[in-house]
């Protein structure tokens, strides 16, 4: 399939064409795709995003609920010296009906967009840290061990626990810690360790309590860090994503935490003996590995395709593309085509063909964009 | 320096403004990346960059509240941002009371309640000093604490204020001052929150008649509207941009 | 750092809806300060203030330096506070809080910067010799208000204070002992006052000299500096509530009335302490040495 390769631009248009002065060619293709809303909506009506800027009184209509970025100002006397009463954002409920009696206006705190869900508004920050919610897969690193937990920045407000009792403990079967365990806490995961979890509750202070008891879950070696900007990975599906890297380098997993810690690494396959095994079996073979923190040999084509796909997830979050399987997939095969043809048709690029920062970047997102609209189309007409 | 010069007969300043004209004001935001937020400021020809962390995790156990988020403030003075190059360190009284000023006024206007147990961490550096030095930090923290998306009640924004003495005695208010006004003139720094005229900050260091505050005082709340106008222009800017980028 | 305990939830409450309804628990109006109680030292510059249960000395002494080359036709004058753990369990020793900075900021600016005391009449020899002047400032014992009551001990004891004479003849300068020769008062040129405003429920309420379980409460201050001659000295509100304009106008003209009631009180016991120390002394040179002043 040919993809349109555009003539360098310069360094400062970091910017997509504006959607109203220069509509550029590949944007329009990209339009006419009616379902297609990945590259970001705005982009499909940008007038229609309004910024609101703290203190700025969002409504005064008292129908509305205040939501979180907002706060409630009474309209008689501003705030009362029970100020922290009014700041209570979180607690709908007992707002509403604040709001329903006093007739206050409700005013924004950040600034950001507001978002309208039933009677709830709310502002959503332009950017602000991570904050945890239950069921959140995130990619974490082990600050501190402590007697019965560890601390692990999620690179959110507070370091979360991941508490001894909720891990897979070694041994199989789920079981019972006992105090062995804990004085062996060093032995399942020490300070600087990396692992992926999934947020399993929050503290009142709004600190995330995780847990790893998934066979999905766990240790991560044999691969690369990546540290994105918060929010630019967007909840979704699925977040451990398997690609089948070129050159033959095997199969790559990408993990995409939703606190913008990435972890790509060389596929991990569990040597399950052939034979009908059961899970618990399975379970007990992983869990004898599962602590390891020795890394497999990765051959250099396998470590080559981890850093260009690191460099894809890069792009594509700098861009503010959506993650996800299917576009990771498609920008992947556009950056590898770059290689092939140099950025030019010249091959001016030359080696460092991985760097997909800048402009590059731009060009192997906006192709693979193209690459998945075009497959939608395809896949749409066949349908019909 | 002669206090004729400071104002001329024709009611013009020494860099060629009038008594209720402040200098080119330019502030950005988002301007480092390793931050979550970050501002910088050239107000005239005083420039500070600010960057915030937070709420994160407090580094030091003092600074854990299990009610609400603590704001701690670093002010750094660059040792070649004034006229002599001279480094200012650490335990410099007015630096600390400075940090001690910052951080009570963002203090009452941040929502800490939302984040307890975390800290918030404000970090000044002023790269070059031409007056109005506190002013300007707490417009660099306000846009940077925005842009950590911080929640907070309104925008704190400062500017200062000198009182003239006519040669007839008369008295006129200047609207933000540079270093050889702030050098020869009592005047004052004063910090609103939000559009009403509500003081969250106030310092005057300088002896000055007891009748000259109001009138200095109303001048710096025009000039804090003014400020907050700018600052609210530079949040709109960045975040049209960033729904221009696709980002929201 | 150990804390100062908080007051307890009843206190609050009953402290802040006493505020509500414009009544304080110890009984004053809002805008009235505790008995001052001003006594002065055997030895000239021994100043003692106490307000209510707050009590802070000021001992100023004087000592013949080189001035700063930078100054040549200066004395040196330096104000030195110490929050030791003798004025409330919560300060520690050694280690300069926030709280001690500013407070030594506070009382530098509003004495010091302000010029109260008058440095060029402490040069003895230009760039040779001069005065310098210490306050060393003591908390014995804080109920709130410390820096009110700090800028009161340091403006009397200043007041208070007699420096030995001085007589110069070519290069050698004499310093004669206070038998000797009547000791000489230092040139003050004004008296400032700082008056420090609490305030509560969104400034609806702003109380001077608080007390300590006040000060605890507060959501804001402010201190104004001014003399009797209704010049603003120094005004310091660090963050804290924002307050309406009109309310921080009102709040420098009730500091300007505070500041004459108080400076009138200090001259008055200045007043009685010199008749005090005539009639022990039976010092009839002193008399002179007023009125040569």
């Amino acid at each position: 399939m040919p993809i349109s390769i555009l003539p360098p631009q310069p360094a400062q248009s970091r910017l997509p064409p504006d959607p109203d002065s220069d509509h550029d060619d590949e944007k329009v293709t990209l339009n006419e795709d009616g379902d297609f809303v990945r590259m970001a909506s705005s982009q499909k009506r940008p007038k229609a995003i309004s910024i609101v800027t703290p203190g700025e009184i969002v409504t005064s209509d008292p129908q509305w609920m205040r939501g979180h970025g907002t706060y409630l100002l009474q309209s008689k006397d501003s705030t009362t010296d029970g100020s922290g009463s009014d700041a209570e954002m979180e607690d709908g409920a007992d707002t509403a009906a604040v709001g329903g009696s006093g007739g206050g206006s409700i005013v924004a705190t950040v600034a950001g967009t507001v978002q309208k869900v039933n009677k709830l508004l709310s502002v959503k920050p332009l950017r602000a840290r991570y904050a945890p919610e239950i069921g959140d897969l995130v990619v974490g690193r082990i600050m501190e061990v402590q007697s019965k937990r560890w601390k692990v920045d999620i690179n959110s407000t507070l370091t979360a626990h991941l508490l001894l009792s909720s891990i897979n403990l070694p041994g199989g079967i789920l079981r019972k810690r006992t105090s062995t365990d804990e004085l062996q806490i060093r032995s399942f995961f020490s300070e600087g360790d990396l692992l992926v979890a999934e947020v399993q509750g929050l503290f009142q202070d709004g600190a995330a309590s995780l847990h790893t008891r998934s066979l999905k879950y766990g240790k991560l070696r044999n691969g690369y860090f990546l540290k994105v900007k918060a929010g630019g990975i967007v909840r979704g599906k699925s977040h451990i994503i398997t690609l089948e890297a070129a050159n033959g380098a095997g199969e790559v997993d990408v993990i995409l935490g939703v606190n913008g810690y990435v972890w790509v690494s060389k596929k991990v396959t569990l040597q399950a003996p052939p034979g009908g095994e059961s899970i618990t079996r399975l379970e007990e073979e992983a869990s004898e590995a599962i602590y390891s923190n020795v890394n497999e040999d990765i051959a250099p084509a396998t470590r080559r395709e981890i850093a260009r796909i690191g460099n894809c997830v890069r792009a594509m979050v700098s861009w503010n593309v959506r993650v996800d399987e299917e576009v990771l997939n498609a920008v992947y095969l556009s950056a590898l085509e770059l290689e092939e043809m140099g950025i030019d048709g010249e091959g001016s690029i030359g080696s460092g063909v991985e760097y997909l920062e800048g402009e590059v970047g731009r060009i192997v997102v906006l192709a693979g964009m193209d690459r998945v609209s075009s497959a939608n189309l395809r896949a749409g007409g066949m349908v019909e | 320096m002669s206090r004729y010069e400071i104002l001329s007969p024709e009611g013009l300043r020494t860099d060629g403004r009038r008594w209720n004209e402040m200098r080119r004001f330019s502030p950005k935001m988002a301007t480092t990346t390793a931050a979550d937020g970050s501002s910088y400021i050239e107000h005239g020809n005083t420039k500070v960059i600010c960057s915030v962390n937070g709420p994160i995790e407090p580094r030091a156990s003092s600074a854990r509240n299990s009610e609400r988020a603590t704001i701690t403030v670093d002010v750094c003075f660059a040792a070649f941002s004034g006229t002599d190059r001279k480094k200012r360190g650490k335990g410099d009284k007015r630096v600390l009371e400075m940090q001690s000023a910052l951080s009570r006024t963002f203090a009452s206007t941040l929502l800490t309640i939302l984040h307890p147990r975390s800290e918030v961490h404000i970090s000044l550096h002023i790269l070059s000093q031409d007056g109005s030095i506190l002013a300007t930090c707490v417009n660099a923290a306000t846009l940077a604490l925005v842009d950590a998306g911080v929640p907070m009640t309104d925008y704190v924004t400062a500017c200062t204020v000198a009182s003239y003495t006519n040669p007839d005695e008369s008295d006129e208010p200047l609207l933000d001052m540079n270093s050889a006004e702030e050098m020869d003139l009592p005047g004052i720094t004063l910090a609103t929150v939000g559009r009403n005229d509500k003081i969250s900050l106030l310092q005057l260091e300088t002896k000055v008649r007891l009748e000259r505050l109001e009138g200095m005082m109303a001048v710096g709340i025009d000039g804090c509207a003014k400020i907050r106008q700018l600052l609210d222009r530079a949040v709109r800017d960045h975040g049209n941009e960033m729904a221009r980028m696709g980002a929201l | 750092m150990p804390r100062e305990l908080d007051p307890t939830i009843n206190e609050k409450s009953f402290i802040l809806d006493a505020l509500n309804q414009k009544l304080r628990i110890d009984g004053r109006d809002l805008d009235v300060f505790r008995e001052l109680e001003l006594s002065f030292g055997d030895d000239y510059g021994l100043a003692d203030v106490r307000l209510g249960k707050t009590r802070v000395l000021a001992r100023v002494s004087a000592e013949v330096v080189k001035p700063f080359t930078d100054r040549p036709f200066e004395g040196i004058f330096t104000i030195t506070t110490e929050l030791g753990p003798m004025a409330s369990p919560a300060f520690e020793p050694g280690r300069q809080t926030e709280q001690e900075v500013l407070l030594s900021r506070l009382i530098e600016k509003a004495i010091r910067r302000s010029n109260a005391l008058d440095t060029e009449s402490l040069c003895i020899v230009a760039g040779q010799k001069c005065w310098q002047i210490r306050a060393d400032v003591h908390f014995l014992s804080h109920d709130g208000a410390l820096v009110d009551a700090s800028c009161i001990a340091v403006v009397a004891a200043l007041q208070h204070f007699r420096r030995p004479d001085v007589s110069i003849e070519g290069e050698k300068v004499t310093i004669h002992t206070m038998t000797e020769r009547v000791p000489v008062p230092l040139s003050i040129l004004h008296v400032p006052i700082c008056v420090t405003f609490s305030f509560y429920l969104d400034g609806e309420v702003c109380l001077v000299d608080a007390t300590l379980q006040e000060e605890q409460l507060r959501q804001g201050d402010m201190t104004i500096t001014l003399n009797k001659f209704g010049e603003l000295c120094q005004i310091a509100k660090a963050g804290g509530l924002a307050i309406n304009a009109l309310i921080l106008l009102r709040c420098a003209k009730i500091a300007l009335v505070k500041a004459g009631e108080i400076a009138a009180i200090v001259q008055r016991r200045l007043e009685e302490d010199a008749a005090v120390r005539v009639r022990r002394d039976n010092l009839l040179e002193s008399k002179a040495d007023n009125e040569r002043a």
